[in-house]
């Protein structure tokens, strides 16, 4: 790889990572700061169970915006969502303006409610495990989210599942 | 009323009987084996859809009351159930959720159920077909003849369900089962051919019962903003609920203002057919399935009892089998809206039964819970609960207000 490309890989990771970040404080606008207007979001899934490609949650930068503006008037569980994540494989375009990252990402839930607070606050469980699978454009030596695929492993979503990933 | 002491805190409420219950019927764990006892193995249980199984020789796996089951499409394309339990010494058949008996197993041929452990096989119609060194082994004192699968009770029903019972002679079909509450949708579900697009489960540590409830009564609107922004309007407040037969509930319609939420729009051009815009059926089935029609998309939530303080559910979105690829999208769009695990509805109902789960699980001190809103039968009447513990007494033959005393009718009658 080239200097240049190297420098930009570099650019695609910090972006991954920051977002992983905000995410994990629920800096939702942070986390929109880090993605182009042109922004995808989806999360999705295969099931055995019914043989199909699902699609659980998707939207645009607007769609992804509005969602997380409209949490308050939500009831949720108050367990905060907190992610590993590694970059796997960065691949930066000839013209060097996009890029392609995929990387392993697994969510803990800290738990707050529980079903029982006075017994479960205070324990991590490992709640999902699954892919990002990220697009960028890259300008200025920075790079944007253009796409984000969640692809998860699981089927099984309990309570908890409220937020983007 | 200021906080009251214990005497207070358990004494009975000013409600007549049958208007609320006792919470140990959510907690006993011999009042939980009863029921499957008694309930979930005499009653039609929709296992999963058609679409699920498309092709010949297609399968599905599941279960009742713990007992495994297996779904599969024969060549003649008829969907039969057997338990999913070899005869020669108990293996599972069949492990995986779903899949095709097309292919060979390891252990076994082609078009065949084979049981990995000693090689037996069955056809589609549950014919033991092939036992390994059959006449070596028994010469001829037991042959294949003799050892065919367990076939259960299935039928294929109201938009392509599978419907099981375990029940070798139950006392109604499907139809005589369901068929009064499904009128509402019957000439939706079944116009043309529907499709699953939606799977996902949870598990939650909470009776079985208190989910069925929350499909059933929506005075719980309070909680779910989104219902309160599209839906809280006189149309709202007239909508009527059915009680019919068998402990089944029906939610009637009305119409939803879907663009009230922000970002969300109309469902008027992809509704189900035979469908007005926008309207909204529930068809609550005692003892705990749920098919919910919101204009363009189908929701059936099926649950698996696992104990009286943990239940599994199963959630299922449907759309028309025909759709073009961007019908679809906009089907699952609508679906995922509300409904799905990222939805805005879904969880918060899931929070609701784990707080009720946190209180009322096994040793907890029995509890009053009460369903005695009387609102015209209208949509925040507590009736469908009511009618549905009605229906529970008879089959368990215990009060669901002092379970441990036999049935006997309410004082208000279940409507
Ligand atoms: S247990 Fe199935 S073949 Fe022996
Ligand atoms: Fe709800």
């Amino acid at each position: 790889m080239q200097a240049n490309g190297h420098d930009k890989a570099a650019a695609v990771r910090d972006t991954i990572y920051r977002a992983a970040l905000a995410l994990d404080d629920q800096r939702w606008q942070d986390w929109l700061d880090l993605c182009a207007p042109v922004f995808h979001y989806k999360i999705t899934s295969f099931s055995p169970e019914i043989n199909k490609d699902m699609i659980y949650l998707q939207g645009t930068r607007k769609e992804m915006d509005s969602m997380v503006r409209m949490l308050p008037k939500h009831n949720t569980d108050h367990s905060p969502l907190h992610r590993h994540t590694s970059v796997y494989t960065v691949n930066v375009a000839d013209d060097g303006k996009t890029a392609e990252a995929v990387s392993s990402v697994v969510f803990y839930q800290n738990m707050l409610d529980g079903n029982n607070s006075h017994i479960e606050a205070g324990e991590t469980r490992l709640f999902l495990a699954g892919r990002y699978v990220d697009t960028f454009q890259i300008e200025d030596g920075k790079a944007k989210f253009v796409g984000r695929e969640v692809k998860l492993d699981n089927r099984r979503l309990d309570k908890g599942s409220h937020w983007p990933l | 009323m200021p906080a009251r002491n214990h005497n207070q805190w358990i004494a009975k409420p000013p409600l007549q009987q049958g208007e609320w219950i006792d919470s140990r019927i959510y907690s006993e764990q011999g009042i939980f084996n009863d029921e499957i006892e008694k309930i979930f193995k005499h009653v039609w249980v929709p296992v999963c859809h058609e679409s699920e199984l498309p092709e010949a020789y297609d399968f599905r796996t599941t279960s009742i009351g713990g007992e495994p089951i297996v779904i599969c499409r024969g060549p003649d394309n008829e969907i039969r159930a057997f338990l999913n339990v070899c005869p020669h010494r108990g293996m599972l058949i069949e492990r995986r959720p779903a899949g095709s008996f097309l292919e060979g197993q390891p252990s076994g041929n082609p078009k065949r159920m084979t049981c990995m452990f000693h090689a037996w096989q069955f056809d589609m119609k549950g014919n033991c077909v092939y036992v390994a060194r059959e006449k070596e082994g028994y010469q001829d004192r037991l042959c294949k003849e003799n050892v065919g699968l367990r076939r259960l009770r299935c039928e294929v029903k109201f938009g392509g369900f599978v419907w099981v019972n375990m029940d070798d002679n139950p006392s109604q079909t499907v139809e005589e089962w369901c068929g009064e509450p499904f009128e509402c949708l019957r000439e939706s579900l079944d116009a043309e051919p529907l499709e699953v697009f939606h799977y996902h489960k949870a598990i939650v540590d909470t009776n079985y019962k208190l989910w069925h409830d929350t499909n059933s009564e929506f005075y719980h609107d309070f909680m779910h903003y989104h219902n309160r922004i599209t839906g809280f309007n006189d149309a709202y407040f007239a909508r009527k609920n059915f009680a019919y037969k068998n402990g089944h509930v029906v939610v009637g319609t009305f119409e939803v203002n879907y663009e009230n939420y922000e970002g969300f729009e109309s469902r008027a051009e992809l509704s189900f057919p035979k469908l007005p815009p926008n309207q909204w059926y529930m068809v609550d089935l005692f003892p705990g399935f749920n098919f919910n029609l919101r204009g363009s998309a189908l929701r059936c939530d099926i649950v698996t009892p696992l104990g009286p303080d943990k239940v599994m559910i199963e959630f299922r979105g449907l759309g028309l089998k025909r759709d073009t690829p961007e019908e679809r999208i906009t089907r699952i769009n609508h679906h995922n809206s509300i409904w799905g695990p990222f939805g805005r509805n879904l969880h918060e109902d899931l929070i609701g039964v784990a707080g009720q789960g946190a209180t009322m699980s096994p040793g907890t001190e029995p509890r009053r819970i009460l369903h005695g809103r009387h609102e015209n039968e209208t949509i925040h009447d507590e009736i469908g609960m009511r009618h549905y513990y009605d229906e529970w007494g008879r089959w368990m033959n215990r009060m669901p207000s002092e379970p441990d005393k036999a049935y006997a009718p309410p004082a208000v009658a279940a409507e």
